[in-house]
């Protein structure tokens, strides 16, 4: 009866397949090549044999102590990082349909950061105080945003203008908390400001990866309830979905994987919000691009270490360069949204 | 063919933010039929659906399908027999059209997976009853205005319901392309026996396509029936506060409301009317 309908939907289907299993591939591979860049390159390049034996543990003079405590764990945390804000800020783009509803753009980092400046520069903390106080600052952010936009019903325009509002203020309120710090308290809390893989350690790595590896497969599992929600609050609902249940579900998700990657390497600027929109422009939509979202995450940062080491005359940290990025795309996007005039 | 369902609303009080727009309103769709409900702007015909469909949680009063309250039902398992197209879908942006009208498969798909044979079948039967399988591979927004109606008709029925619900599912198209839904709709009831309940504007068109209508005036229910029993011009006068003739639709034998406004009636219209009843 309809056997012809069927394999016209098949083929198409099975196409828009094909690209996003390729494209994913390709970023995977890319993620891999630049990963492999990240333990070869510094100072000094040691040869492919020395890295390797080096990270079996053979002790090799200089090479074990460049690659084992500096290299491997600045690419351990750009890798976990990367992939923790490209699949949150995909996550928060998506459900809110509008790539500006993005951690970076309403507030949420900042609440995150503001916390931890403020255990850093008044309370002396340190460590997992720290990361734990920045990940509750970010949760309470959200439902703060969330009941002030919740109003008579749920409004994503009000959320992102509250959202905008809050990151303002407190972006205030850290510049306050550093003016008033004194100068040994600056280094630590000036992480908390710009994304940077300088100085990462192994052992503080462990929440981060503990965090992608459980969180990151629940959230690949939501993708068909987040591209329910595109659809709208009716439609989701009438599928039988519980929308409210849902998002809470996915924001809850989102915001601890990206405060806990933010505690790892500081809000490295705009990768959560261009992860997401790069990822759809490569592979199309249909379905659900979360992975190639992370994985666009992973090679934004990574690439842009790379050239934030290597490039210039003088060494950048990772959120120069991703800032520098992701700026334009930013004014971009508002001019573009303002001519549609779905600003 | 679709199964019965009794599916009714009693004493239900329904609204926003604590002000009831609904005011106790009983009612049991008819299974396998054309129910239409109409009244006036305000008069809470799209609450009182978006009540049924379970978007507003009633204030008071009870919603039953078979006996059983709908609150208590998971939301899949009343997605599975009740399906609803609101007034304004949002289209996501650069979706196609095969994949939107899968997303109408959702209650019946798990977690993780792609579709099942049972999922390419059920979208493309949708797909071919809306004529729209031509577009399949194509992007949501090449397409016109009543294409891409279709296609959210069509998303409706690849979830399978036996009751389906439409808010105003012709609004801001063409004459021709208002009457081409409405026809589908009627195919689709006809073929299947699916259950259809929608919100129209539209008088006169609610008075052909319904086989029953349940007629609203300021959040009550004041009649129910054929569309023949339910428009006659004291009741359009009542619920629109309209004068008109109605007339007998030389095509369908439907009712025809003909307004009366202040301009352009000839003398004893009323009169006049008389005639076309008795052609």
């Amino acid at each position: 009866m309809n056997n012809e309908t069927i394999s016209i939907i098949r083929q198409g289907r099975n196409s828009r397949r094909r690209r996003w299993v390729l494209i994913t591939a390709l970023l995977a591979v890319l993620a891999f090549a630049l990963c492999c860049a990240m333990l070869l390159l510094g100072n000094t390049i040691y040869s492919i044999d020395e890295v390797i034996r080096a990270l079996l543990g053979e002790q090799i003079k200089g090479a074990s102590f460049a690659v084992n405590t500096i290299r491997l764990p600045r690419m351990l945390a750009g890798l976990f990082a990367g992939f923790a804000f490209g699949i949150a800020g995909y996550t928060f783009q998506t459900m809110l349909r509008n790539p500006l509803a993005n951690p970076n753009v309403i507030g949420i980092t900042s609440g995150s950061s503001a916390a931890a400046v403020f255990c850093i520069t008044v309370l002396h903390a340190s460590g997992a105080v720290v990361s734990a106080a920045s990940i509750v600052a970010g949760l309470a952010t959200v439902t703060v945003m969330y009941i002030l936009s919740r109003g008579k019903s749920f409004s994503i325009g009000r959320l992102i203008l509250v959202g905008i509002g809050i990151q303002a203020m407190l972006d205030a309120v850290i510049s306050y908390l550093i003016l008033i710090s004194s100068s040994k308290d600056i280094p630590a809390a000036m992480r908390w400001l710009g994304g940077s893989l300088n100085g990462s350690q192994l052992h503080e790595l462990q929440p981060l990866v503990i965090a992608v590896l459980v969180l990151s497969p629940i959230l690949i599992g939501l993708g068909k309830h987040l591209n329910l929600l595109e659809l709208g609050e009716h439609s989701a609902t009438s599928l039988g979905m519980n929308t409210d249940k849902t998002r809470m579900m996915l924001i809850l998700i989102s915001v601890f994987i990206i405060a806990i990657a933010t505690a790892a390497t500081g809000p490295i600027a705009f990768v959560s919000f261009l992860a997401g929109p790069i990822a759809n422009r490569l592979v199309g939509r249909g379905g659900s691009n979360i992975v190639p979202a992370g994985l666009v995450g992973v090679n934004l940062v990574l690439a842009a270490d790379l050239i934030g080491q290597f490039a210039f005359e003088t060494r950048f940290p990772v959120g120069i360069i991703t800032g520098m990025l992701g700026a334009p795309y930013l004014i971009y996007l508002l001019i573009r949204m303002n001519q549609k005039g779905a600003l | 063919m679709k199964s019965t369902h009794l599916f009714q609303a009693q004493q239900l009080v329904a609204g926003y933010d604590h002000k009831a727009i609904i005011h106790g309103i009983d009612l049991a769709i008819p299974s396998h039929k054309i129910s239409v409900i109409m009244g006036s702007n305000g008069c809470g015909k799209s609450t009182l659906l978006k009540t049924l469909a379970r978007l507003i949680k009633p204030m008071s009063g009870t919603i039953t399908i078979d006996n059983e309250a709908i609150g208590d039902l998971s939301p899949r398992k009343f997605a599975k027999v009740v399906g609803l197209l609101p007034q304004s879908p949002i289209v996501p942006e650069g979706i196609t059209v095969a994949d939107l009208v899968g997303r109408g498969r959702f209650p019946h798909q798990s977690w993780f997976g792609g579709w099942t044979k049972r999922d390419y079948e059920a979208v493309a039967e949708a797909m071919d009853m809306m004529n729209i399988t031509e577009y399949a591979n194509q992007h949501m927004d090449e397409l016109s205005g009543g294409q891409r109606q279709r296609v959210w008709i069509a998303m409706a029925l690849a979830q399978q319901t036996d009751i389906l619900f439409l808010d105003e599912p012709t609004t801001f198209l063409d004459i021709t392309y208002q009457i081409e839904i409405l026809d589908l709709l009627t195919d689709l009831n006809r073929k299947y026996g699916t259950t259809i309940v929608m919100v129209l504007h539209d008088i006169n068109l609610s008075a052909r396509y319904a086989d029953h209508v349940f007629a609203l005036r300021e959040g009550k229910l004041v009649a129910g029936g054929t569309p023949t029993e339910v428009i006659t011009s004291e009741r359009i006068k009542d619920i629109f506060g309209l004068s008109c003739s109605v007339i007998t639709d030389p095509l369908s034998g439907s009712p025809l409301v003909v307004p009366q406004g202040r301009h352009h009636v000839q003398e004893a219209s009323s009169s006049d009317s008389n005639r076309f009843l008795t052609k």
